[in-house]
């Protein structure tokens, strides 16, 4: 029989992992929702959660290759530059999101039946994650097309995707605080996401830019993610060893940050709702 | 016999900082810091509040709105850890409030059973079998496999309702007993609510309507600004409320 005893003591990130992982049968139903909701139950399925990412694509490969011409280094092609951009930047931004809103909409449930809100976020960085793999098809096409293929770095691919769940489910629980304190965060968020896009090298290259703006932009850790990206998958970049060292700590420490953050601040929260 | 505790709470406090006149928007709280009129105050929603429901126990907890007596489900739900204090809850808790708001409308009948049963802590194999149980009892076993979009706001209640009550836990919590659906079907539920707290489970009832109380609970406390006025027989315990609320 399972006993709750309130003053056992809780320790922080340990026992939200834990209580993750005893529900680990609610996470997967959760990413299963979510999959069915986006795929199953729309007229062209996947294609259809494909078509923002590809549409975003073709816009700016018009505005960028055409209006400002974009130049690239040698041995680079622009197209699968951009896509694999958008797709890293749609899998940070929609599992960030989504992990705050669900938490946030979910919060007549989670008030009220003991389960760990953190499960939430996961399901939904998770299951953006999923949605990513969807976009490597295209992608694929496209690099097949500039004379290009995945390459043999493929399985890193694993460990920038991990890397990415960690940072947007630790990014994801801190703003679901947010979104849940205060009503008019949304909006705010939102402009500072747009920020946040425009300084990662999605679709401009690095070396397009003056040296001063240069040290910004590796500044925001997405780039060091969205070259690790391309350099994994279809060698259109090099990603340092620094951009590793970036992504990989940059994932561990905002995943326990959101972690510790998120499980002192919520029960004040639920407090108030 | 001696009484099988379910529930015990010693001296539960639960205190939080909040802010003068309550805000919600960041906007708000930029122009109060900035003008420095951002004042904090120790709120206890609940403050010393001790009680034990045994198995086949009802308790019963009235008060005014704001007394803290959702504040004391949560504690009871352990969604909300008490600032001190303690308590102690023995076996399984299922709590009968914001029925179907786990529900997705995009999913079948049957899936919104399997994920709102997962949801409230059941093993998602037994929910599994459990699904045209559940189904029959609300009447609604040729809508299963149709998104509950196409429900009608009754029929989502009676998915609902009979999700939550299709199991009998330790410990049942329930916030206002819940009449949902049509005339036949509000008996129904009314009944089976009923049958749930005879079943030898231990109860925490909030409730404002002192008829239930009277005829429903073993025990009752009173609560007001989250401390606790009276605790004791049903009958006493509301005596004491009327008194104040003259």
């Amino acid at each position: 029989m399972q006993v709750y005893d309130s003053s056992v003591k809780q320790l922080p990130i340990i026992n939200p992992l834990k209580g993750v992982w005893e529900k680990r049968s609610l996470l997967k139903l959760l990413v299963a929702r979510d999959l069915t909701v986006r795929y199953k139950r729309s007229v062209i399925g996947i294609w259809w959660s494909l078509l923002n990412p590809l549409f975003t694509t073709a816009v700016m490969f018009y505005v960028f290759n055409t209006v400002f011409k974009a130049k690239l280094p040698d041995g680079q092609a622009f197209l699968p530059y951009l896509l694999s951009g958008v797709l890293t930047i749609t899998l940070f931004n929609q599992g960030l999101t989504m992990a705050a809103d669900s938490i946030a909409s979910g919060a007549g449930v989670l008030t009220k039946v003991y389960v760990r809100p953190e499960i939430f976020a996961f399901s939904a960085t998770i299951s953006s994650a999923i949605n990513f793999l969807f976009g490597l098809i295209p992608l694929t096409v496209v690099l097949l097309i500039f004379g290009k293929h995945p390459g043999w770095k493929t399985p890193l691919l694993l460990v920038f995707m991990l890397c990415m769940l960690l940072f947007s489910t630790g990014l994801g629980l801190m703003l679901a605080i947010a979104y849940v304190n205060f009503d008019d965060s949304r909006s705010l968020i939102n402009i500072f996401l747009l920020a946040l896009q425009y300084m990662t090298p999605i679709f401009y290259p690095i070396s397009a830019i003056g040296p001063h703006t240069q040290k910004v932009i590796n500044l925001n850790p997405l780039t060091s993610y969205v070259t690790v990206f391309r350099d994994v998958f279809g060698d259109n970049s090099h990603a340092t060893g620094t951009q590793w060292i970036v992504m990989i700590s940059t994932s561990i420490v905002f995943f326990f940050l959101g972690f510790y953050v998120f499980g002192r601040t919520w029960p004040k929260v639920v407090a108030k709702l | 016999m001696s009484r099988e505790l379910i529930v015990e709470g010693t001296d539960i406090a639960l205190a939080y900082r909040r802010t003068r006149h309550r805000v919600s928007s960041l906007k708000q709280t930029a122009i109060d810091t900035i003008n420095r009129r951002m004042s904090y105050e120790n709120f206890y929603a609940l403050n010393g509040v001790s009680f034990e429901v045994a198995r086949g126990e009802t308790l019963s907890v009235i008060g005014r709105n704001g007394a803290g007596k959702s504040t004391l489900l949560k504690v009871l739900a352990r969604v909300l850890p008490p600032t001190s204090g303690r308590v102690i809850v023995r076996g399984s808790v299922a709590p009968m409030i914001e029925l179907g708001a786990g529900f997705n409308p995009e999913l079948t009948g049957a899936e919104n059973i399997l994920l709102y049963g997962t949801l409230l802590g059941r093993d998602r194999k037994t929910m599994q079998s459990r699904i045209e149980a559940i189904a029959g009892w609300a009447e609604l076993t040729e809508h299963l496999d149709i998104p509950i979009r196409a429900y009608s706001s009754g029929m989502v209640a009676r998915l609902a309702f009979a999700t939550a009550t299709d199991v009998t836990p330790d410990l049942l919590l329930i916030d206002e007993v819940l009449s949902v659906g049509d005339e036949d079907f509000q008996a129904r539920s009314k009944a089976r609510t009923a049958e749930m707290m005879n079943s030898g489970c231990a109860v925490v009832l909030v409730t404002h309507d002192l008829n239930t109380v009277q005829s429903m609970a073993t025990r009752a406390i009173y609560l007001d600004h989250g401390t606790m006025k009276a605790s004791g027989y049903p009958q006493d315990v509301i005596d004491a409320y009327h008194a104040d609320l003259r």
